[in-house]
């Protein structure tokens, strides 16, 4: 019998590690993936689901989706509440970024404190978005009759342009800290000296900001913006909770018509087939994102 | 080079400036936290001060009986306890996968090792959304649906790439001179990996136990799809029934989402730079 090279016995070694998690996802990831994709070209639904075998319709699941007209909207829903979410929470959690970067007594308490928000159950921020934009008990119709900013309640969840208003106001409550954090872990990254020789020089707080701290910033505000559009474009417990998606599909995204397919409807392989459609939208910002990943990792 | 200045050196213009960057923050942290304030606040409110037109804005009549009401409900202590159940469970499950595959990872050189990492960075990504109708059609082969373990599986597919992405740099950052000294130890490279390895990036492992036992406490997607039945649910899968029990006894609701909060709030009030080291983790390299 050879004898194992140090080299090739550190390779087992490693392989004894790593392989059993691998396969452990291969099995209960991968394998469900492959078959989602399968599913979404058959026909599975709750008729055909006691049968053994299925028919391989093609494409064709995916053709009736996109001539649907809810679908449709609802593929709309998903890009404008990304769309809104991504541009409340990166703005307000930047801004939040810059100013806990500060030094004073409270920045390092208060900035953790915040950040609770994004550690919640989803489903919980859900319930207290219900409850607060409920119109008679609800309190921000309170406050806003108290303000003077509305002269009568209003039925925020029942409306389609406010209940969408809504779903992001408290999407953004989770996502700004989100974004706070990842953006200050990138401005500590920035080294106070080239700030200093900037000001040396003469160059004006704004100067500073769009010429030194933005560019260096750029990793940091890509991944951001990269993964606040994979968390929100996924979106599903608080429409789930918040809404049920409605009124009239309003606040319907593809994470919860998928599931309404599949779960209230049974039509399995139309649920499939509008999950691929999240899925490889996901997958093409994915993309990007790894790229840049792999980029750093060098 | 600027140090920290000390109280008592500060001049009275830094000492202003202190106090208004500090008011601003007590503001920012005002807004941030009240709706988690609203949340507990409502949960000691009467049924009468919870659900009227006047809206309070701390319990005029303070009151436990909303806690009492869900305590005394034996649907929400079986709830309660899968909740528990199920987010152990799907820990030990990440972490018995998750925990060994990050070691591997982090210090040996392998063939595919970038490939193996590929796959974990993606499948981070998948949502629940996208997995719930092939694992709920797999499970029902598999006569996983309606138990504890087919939640707990489909939650930590998404934990064990966590685990790997997030404590492989840990792992990574272990000196070799620590490996050697094992090894003329006598050490096994379990015995290593277990003894010597894991106490070594205790910090790290204490994040990810933190954070994957949040991920199956916080789960609703898979429980509630997987398990109809409202006995094997978690509290987050109950909500909309507990909703229709209470109608508008938004009181009692509010201590069923503050309960549910409990635990959340209080590993972070305890763990909190763990929790933190965590979320930045494999976000945005250091």
């Amino acid at each position: 019998m050879k004898k194992l090279t140090m080299q090739q016995k550190k390779r087992r070694e490693g392989y004894a590690f790593i392989l059993p998690g691998f396969a452990y996802m291969v099995v209960i990831l991968g394998y469900p993936l492959l078959y989602n994709i399968v599913l979404s070209l058959e026909n599975v639904n709750v008729k055909t689901f006691a049968g053994k075998s299925y028919t391989f319709v093609g494409l064709q699941n995916y053709a009736a989706l996109f001539h649907n007209a809810t679908f449709l909207l609802i593929l709309k829903n998903t890009f404008v509440f990304t769309f809104w979410c991504l541009v409340f929470q990166f703005t307000i959690g930047f801004l939040l970024a810059l100013f806990f970067s500060k030094r004073f007594t409270l920045a390092g308490p208060i900035r953790g404190m915040i950040l609770v928000a994004y550690m919640m159950p989803m489903s919980v921020t859900a319930l207290l978005g219900k409850n607060m934009f409920d119109k008679s008990s609800g309190v921000i119709n309170d406050l806003l009759l108290r303000t003077g900013l509305l002269h009568a309640r209003a039925d925020w969840l029942l409306q389609p342009g406010t209940a969408m208003a809504a779903v992001i106001v408290m999407n953004c409550w989770v996502g700004i800290p989100f974004n706070m954090l990842l953006l200050t872990s990138g401005l500590t990254g920035i080294s106070g000296d080239i700030l200093e020789a900037a000001e040396v020089d003469g160059a004006n707080h704004w100067q500073r900001f769009w010429k030194i701290t933005v560019p260096l910033l750029r990793p940091a505000i890509m991944a951001v913006l990269m993964l606040g559009f994979i968390y929100t474009f996924k979106a599903f417990d608080l429409m789930f909770i918040m809404t049920s998606g409605g009124p009239l599909n309003s606040t319907d995204v593809l994470g919860t018509y998928a599931y309404n397919l599949s779960f209230k409807q049974y039509e399995f392989s139309m649920g499939s087939s509008a999950a691929m459609v999240l899925f490889c939208i996901l997958f093409v910002i994915g993309l990007f994102y790894l790229k840049m990943v792999a980029a750093e990792d060098q | 080079m600027k140090q920290k200045i000390k109280k008592g050196n500060r001049t009275p213009r830094e000492r202003r400036r202190n106090f208004l960057l500090c008011l601003g923050a007590v503001l920012i942290a005002v807004v941030f936290l009240f709706p988690l304030y609203w949340l507990i606040s409502m949960s000691f409110k009467t049924d009468a001060e919870s659900f009227g037109k006047i809206v309070t804005y701390y319990p005029h009549s303070f009151t436990l009986y909303p806690w009492r009401t869900n305590f005394s409900d034996h649907e929400f202590l079986s709830s309660l306890k899968n909740s528990f159940v199920i987010a152990l469970l799907s820990m030990l499950l990440s972490i018995g996968f998750g925990v060994p595959c990050a070691y591997g990872m982090g210090r040996y050189r392998v063939p595919g090792g970038r490939g193996f990492m590929l796959a974990f960075l993606v499948s981070q990504m998948l949502p629940a959304s996208l997995m719930l109708t092939p694992m709920y059609l797999i499970f029902n082969k598999l006569h996983l649906l309606g138990s504890y373990l087919g939640p707990a599986i489909a939650i930590s597919s998404g934990s064990v790439p966590f685990i790997v992405v997030t404590l492989r740099p840990y792992f990574k950052s272990i000196p070799t001179s620590l490996d050697d000294a094992a090894r003329i130890d006598g050490c096994t490279v379990l015995q290593s990996f277990v003894q010597i390895m894991i106490p070594a990036i205790k910090t790290g492992i204490i994040t990810v136990l933190v954070i994957s036992f949040l991920g199956g406490w916080n789960d609703l997607a898979y429980s509630m799809t997987f398990n109809v039945q409202a006995d094997m649910r978690p509290l987050t899968a109950n909500i909309y029934k507990f909703q229709s029990k209470y109608g508008t006894k938004w009181n009692c609701i509010m201590a069923y989402g503050t309960i549910l909060v409990l635990p959340v709030v209080c590993m972070f009030i305890f763990l909190q730079r763990y929790i933190v080291g965590g979320m930045t983790a494999g976000a945005v390299k250091e």
